[in-house]
């Protein structure tokens, strides 16, 4: 990786969280029964913890 | 409770669909046994859906999810599993398996419809887009497609 390619590479791998996050969290947020403050802090943890393990994966299958 | 037309069409899915699906899997050969097996979630899902909405107990939808997520994971593991005895004839039941999916898109758009807009309606529709899906992906691991990850 060569520095003038690190920061869009980076760039990059944030923007794919970002988009897992925001699906799985309103996933997260359809499929529960009440929406309240404490759903909404363990549905954005969950998703994050989500959205590593859906890079990882999507990452992982790529070479397919 | 008395008996109205979700709970009666959710007997008529269960009974219909279930006892097809049981006898399907008891007798035969195996490649009718795993198509019957697949169809199973295709004739109890949308009977859960019909009875959340019948019960009035949103809960059911749930049940519907998780069943909608694994039946299709269940037959894909039966698909990896007897592939070598499924080898000689393909187990393909096209037609069934638009029926099924036919008959899911109703399901979940008529209790979709008593519903009314908001996010229950929206779960509801992952559901039946998580059932169909599932469904056609299954019975095409079935039908020997994605040759490609055979083996991967």
């Amino acid at each position: 990786m060569t520095p003038r390619t690190a920061p869009r590479t980076a760039l990059l791998a944030l923007a794919e969280l970002l988009a897992w996050w925001g699906a799985l969290a309103l996933l997260w947020l359809v499929l529960i029964t009440s929406v309240d403050t404490l759903e909404r802090i363990v549905g954005a943890g969950a998703a994050a913890v989500g959205a590593l393990l859906a890079r990882a994966g999507r990452r992982a299958v790529t070479w397919r | 409770m008395a008996v109205n037309g979700w709970i009666l069409a959710a007997t008529v899915c269960l009974g219909g669909g279930g006892a097809a699906a049981l006898w399907g899997v008891t007798t035969g050969p195996p490649a009718r046994r795993v198509v019957a097996q697949n169809m199973t979630t295709s004739a109890l899902c949308p009977a859960l859906l019909l009875l959340s909405q019948g019960y009035g107990r949103p809960a059911y939808v749930d049940l519907a999810l998780l069943l909608a997520l694994l039946g299709p994971v269940g037959t894909l593991v039966f698909a990896r599993l007897l592939g070598d005895d499924l080898e000689g004839g393909r187990p393909s039941a096209w037609g069934l398996t638009w029926t099924a999916a036919g008959l899911s898109a109703v399901v979940v758009a008529a209790v979709c419809a008593a519903t009314g807009p908001g996010r229950a309606m929206v779960k509801l529709l992952v559901v039946g887009a998580l059932l169909i899906a599932g469904n056609v992906i299954a019975s095409r691991a079935l039908s020997g497609g994605f040759r490609g990850v055979r083996g991967g």
